[in-house]
């Protein structure tokens, strides 16, 4: 009895320990690049960390059943972007956009030049929001250096040439609604 | 807007460039491993799956059970609490439930089983029979006093029917009673008196 109670324990500790290495192995394997996916989409440090987490709760919450996944990375990716869009619609946007677009201004301006940069990258994102859905999608996730055509595809539930075609519209009908705005100025 | 595209290379670089800040990897390893351990156990699939099993099996015995009585309730009853003689055999359902104790110990060796559905048959038996008035029962002696006063007119008679009328009137018999035979006492001393 002792003996089958000792054996369930070593089993236990070695499932745990199991999970734990694979659990640091892929939090140092992928949150920076799950911290982009969601960065993309809220433009706030501390939300995107705290989806990066979520993820990694999921990623317990479905220990058993992560065999089963065939790829990984494109799993976290797709669970960090859909729980990055559900953040999104729950919190305030705009003032985060803002805060964004201020520190993409440049630092060895002046003062004046700097807002004025600001105000540009906040028309940007805004713009960039008033985007269709699709095409804002693959806008946001072709800005993250490591995703490929075939993975943004893949994220999305997409093809590939769909995908290509959706960024081309993308950035033209932003390229034209900027033009426009700096038209009407 | 001067140039739009430098501006939305811009956007997207600042986008792509994005860095978390230090340390994020070990927060959240340590958040993560404590909203795990605040977690309840997880109950394993094999007991989902007993529990889940059992819970069926209980729905469909009631079921089955629910279908069986629904459709044959008076046919198996019949079975078990008809007599043997084939004579009697048209006997209308409320003389079965005149007897159902007789009928019941008549039945099959299953006692119990037998005993609930001859029961039911009684039950069901007198739930179906059609309804009668119940039989005039004979009046008492009081109520055939009662509806010989009223039914003779007698303002009096009626009017003694009230308690406290009677117990005046008897009041005033007694006083009179009383009255009289005083008077009646003196009398017949006055007379000895005289004879004497």
């Amino acid at each position: 009895m002792a003996s089958i109670a000792g054996g369930n324990l070593v089993l236990f500790s070695m499932e745990r320990a199991q999970t734990e290495v694979d659990l640091a192995a892929l939090v140092e394997r992928y949150s920076r690049l799950l911290f982009r996916v969601a960065h993309s989409v809220l433009r706030t440090r501390a939300e995107a960390e705290d989806v990066v987490q979520d993820v990694f709760v999921r990623v317990i919450e479905r220990r058993r059943s992560l065999l089963a996944i065939r790829d990984m990375r494109v799993w976290l990716i797709r669970i960090a972007w859909n729980l990055a869009l559900d953040r999104r619609r729950r919190i305030r946007p705009e003032q985060m956009d803002e805060n964004f677009a201020e520190t993409l201004a440049a630092s060895a301006v002046s003062a004046g030049e700097r807002l004025e940069q600001a105000q540009r990258m906040s028309a940007v994102l805004r713009e960039m929001e008033r985007l269709p859905k699709t095409e804002r999608h693959v806008l946001l996730l072709s800005a993250i250096e490591e995703l490929g055509t075939a993975e943004m595809a893949q994220v999305l539930g997409r093809s590939e040439s769909a995908v290509r075609a959706l960024l081309f519209r993308a950035r033209t009908r932003l390229r034209e609604r900027l033009e426009a705005q700096g038209g009407k100025r | 807007m001067k140039n739009p595209e430098e501006a939305i290379g811009k956007v997207l670089a600042g986008l792509r460039a994005a860095e978390a800040s230090p340390g994020m990897e070990r927060r959240i390893l340590a958040a993560v491993e404590k909203r795990a351990a605040q977690r309840p156990a997880a109950t394993p699939r094999w007991a989902w799956s007993v529990a889940m099993a059992g819970v069926a099996a209980a729905s469909l015995f009631i079921a089955i059970t629910a279908i069986h009585r629904h459709e044959h309730p008076l046919t198996q009853a019949q079975q078990h609490i008809l007599p043997a003689e084939p004579a009697r055999d048209a006997q209308p359902a409320t003389l079965l439930s005149q007897k159902p104790i007789e009928y019941i110990k008549a039945a099959a060796p299953r006692r119990t089983a037998t005993r609930i559905r001859a029961e039911e048959a009684v039950l069901l038996s007198d739930l179906r029979a059609p309804s009668h008035p119940a039989p005039e029962a004979p009046l008492t002696n009081e109520e055939k006093l009662l509806l010989r006063v009223v039914h003779s007119g007698d303002p009096q008679l009626i009017a003694m029917l009230n308690p406290e009328i009677r117990a005046k009137r008897e009041a005033e018999s007694e006083a009179e009673f009383q009255k009289f035979a005083e008077q009646s006492g003196k009398e017949d001393h006055e007379s000895d008196q005289i004879t004497e």
